[in-house]
């Protein structure tokens, strides 16, 4: 039979996350190394729109797979439908997002099907013939490469980590659809429920400055609001540890269970920069670090990296810049 | 009731982490100080709290890891769990996960836990997947990324809210006993106190020595570590902090940033 790299799209309130096209990338990538079809597989209640809509814009075979279950993600279904159709489809690589849902399936699903499993998979590379996967580790601070010993390998993609796929589709791709019912037995879904606020303050800010756990104490939070106050159309952002320890509302938390946020600028004042963190803010057009820790990893995706306490930086650098303004 | 909790001893945040020689890990140097792992610390937490609303239920604390790793099941008394065990393996550097949760898997199997809670992923390996796996061996309903729960003890079922992306929530109705791993932020996780932690000083952990025959043959193995590669320029201001400033302020200028 035929082996494969599968990709399991990811949707989210009836329209493809942006991640899904990433896995797709990510699945080309492979395919360099590993000279076989790519298949997506789609499980939802009703997608077949959707994938269509992958079909045409890749031309590649789009499996639906339709429950009528699957109103909302359930991880008990995804295993269970996955756990009986990945086999048939000789996977030697499954690509899953690295969000609340793929992380939340993939290292069950790996553990039914006996593959190997690599979470937050930000590279790849070959070596000896066999494919790698880089990976952060200790917050970011180092990388791992890993390897596997046999196929299939589940791997578990940050999103970000690979530009969207473009494809010069030749075909129209086509879809299968197949209509199952698997109820879940051990565990229910009752819907997603949308947190009170909204973190548009932040998402829609031109200037984003983001308070890490360096900022020590809550009081200081101050100087990070004197420092927004600099720019116009800026907000005041945090990781998610500040948001933890409630120095700042949940929905100012940047990062990958937070908002994804693009400002033109964006300062990470005390941030060690854990790649969950990094997923929410690597695309900001310009990005300024402030941490006492030199081998700090926000400094890796940074244009510009002040080795300094903020607490005492920044307010010279307040002054410095009300000085030349005067 | 009865709760396992999992957790794992890490180097501390700021503890400055250093290549071991083969660069297969990191150095396990004398100056690295070790903590338990922050999740876990939300994980323990929340047993507690869940002991505190249902009395007569009993928290025990598990961790595998080398000797030292017994520091951080005394951790877990000293918050307010019952009882520590410890599955003691050599200081290997790094555990797959899947060797981690097949140990706890046989420690669990026949002993009736209703719920098995350990923190969203370990701060040092970051893999957020012994949760799942030990799910998964167990034949057991899990949740991730949990910031919510309510245990119904008449309906045997545990209500939970999972942080998923953005602002939203997916929640869930699990049947117990389930496995749940704790996202940060759901409590505020207590210091010790000192009674428990001259309990904990006193009591004996149940010590298991893994032998190598209980591991299942990793799937995937760590080649090497390094230094991750600079995704942008990372230009280092030099200087006293007043040049900082002013070539920052400077370069801001430059990109009309400000």
């Amino acid at each position: 039979m035929t082996k494969r790299i599968v990709v399991i799209a990811e949707h989210f309130n009836g329209r493809l996350v942006p991640v899904t096209f990433e896995l797709l990338a990510c699945a080309l990538e492979i395919q360099r190394f590993r000279q076989v079809p790519i298949s997506v597989v789609i499980l939802g209640d009703r997608v077949e729109d959707l994938a269509h809509e992958i079909a045409g814009a890749s031309g590649l075979e789009v499996i639906a797979i339709q429950d009528p279950d699957l109103i909302t993600y359930n991880g008990e279904i995804y295993k269970n439908i996955l756990g009986e159709v990945l086999p048939e489809l000789s996977p030697v690589c499954i690509c899953i997002a690295h969000t609340g849902q793929g992380w939340d399936f993939a290292p069950g699903l790996a553990v039914r099907l006996g593959a190997a499993c690599i979470t937050g998979v930000e590279r790849l590379f070959e070596e000896d013939g066999r494919i790698c996967f880089t990976r952060a580790i200790f917050g970011g601070k180092l990388v791992a490469d890993f390897r596997v010993a046999s196929d299939p390998t589940i791997i578990t993609v940050q999103p970000g980590s690979f530009k969207k796929a473009s494809f010069e589709a030749r075909t129209l791709g086509s879809v299968i659809l197949r209509t199952v019912s698997y109820q879940s037995r051990q565990s229910r879904s009752l819907g997603i429920k949308r947190a009170k606020e909204e973190s548009s303050a932040v998402t829609e800010a031109d200037v984003v400055v983001s308070a890490g756990k360096g900022i020590g104490r809550k009081e200081n939070l101050e100087i990070i609001e004197r420092l927004a106050a600099l720019f116009p159309k800026s907000a005041v952002a945090g990781s998610r540890s500040v948001c933890d320890s409630k120095w700042l509302d949940r929905n100012r938390q940047v990062g990958l269970t937070g908002a994804s946020v693009n400002p033109r600028l964006y300062i990470a004042a005390g941030i060690s920069g854990a790649s969950q963190h990094i997923a929410g803010m690597r695309s900001s057009g310009f990005i300024v670090a402030i941490n006492t820790d030199p081998n700090a990893a926000i400094f890796n995706v940074s244009d510009v990296c002040v080795v300094e306490d903020l607490t005492a930086f920044i307010p010279v650098f307040i002054e410095a810049c009300e000085k030349s303004n005067a | 009731m009865k709760i396992l909790i999992c957790v794992k001893q890490v180097p501390e945040s700021d503890a400055a982490i250093k290549m071991d020689d083969c660069a297969r890990w990191i150095r396990p140097e004398k100056s690295i100080s070790y903590k338990m792992n922050r999740f876990d610390e939300f994980a323990v937490e929340e047993s507690v709290l869940i002991k505190e609303a249902f009395p007569g239920t009993r928290v025990d604390a598990i961790s595998v890891g080398p000797a030292r790793a017994a520091m951080v099941v005394k951790r877990a008394i000293g918050m307010g769990a019952d009882n520590g065990v410890h599955v003691e393996t050599g200081d290997h550097g790094y555990l797959n996960p899947l060797i981690v949760a097949s140990l706890i898997a046989g420690y669990a199997r026949d002993r009736q836990y209703n719920l098995i809670l350990t923190g969203i992923m370990s701060e040092d390996a970051m893999h957020g997947m012994v949760g799942p796996m030990l799910a998964e061996l167990l034949s057991l309903p899990c949740a991730t990324s949990v910031i919510f729960e309510k245990i119904s003890p008449e309906t045997e079922t545990i209500r939970v809210e999972r942080e998923i992306k953005g602002g939203y929530r997916d929640t869930l109705e699990l049947k117990c006993p389930a496995v749940l791993t704790i996202q940060g932020g759901i409590n505020k996780p207590r210091y010790p106190s000192l009674s428990n932690m001259l309990r904990a000083k006193h009591q004996k952990l149940v010590t298991i020595v893994a032998s190598p025959d209980d591991r299942p043959g990793p799937r995937e193995e760590v080649m090497r570590v390094s230094y991750p590669q600079k995704s942008r320029s990372g230009m280092v201001l030099e200087g006293g902090r007043e040049e900082k400033a002013a070539r920052l302020l400077k370069i801001l200028r430059e990109k009309t940033l400000i």
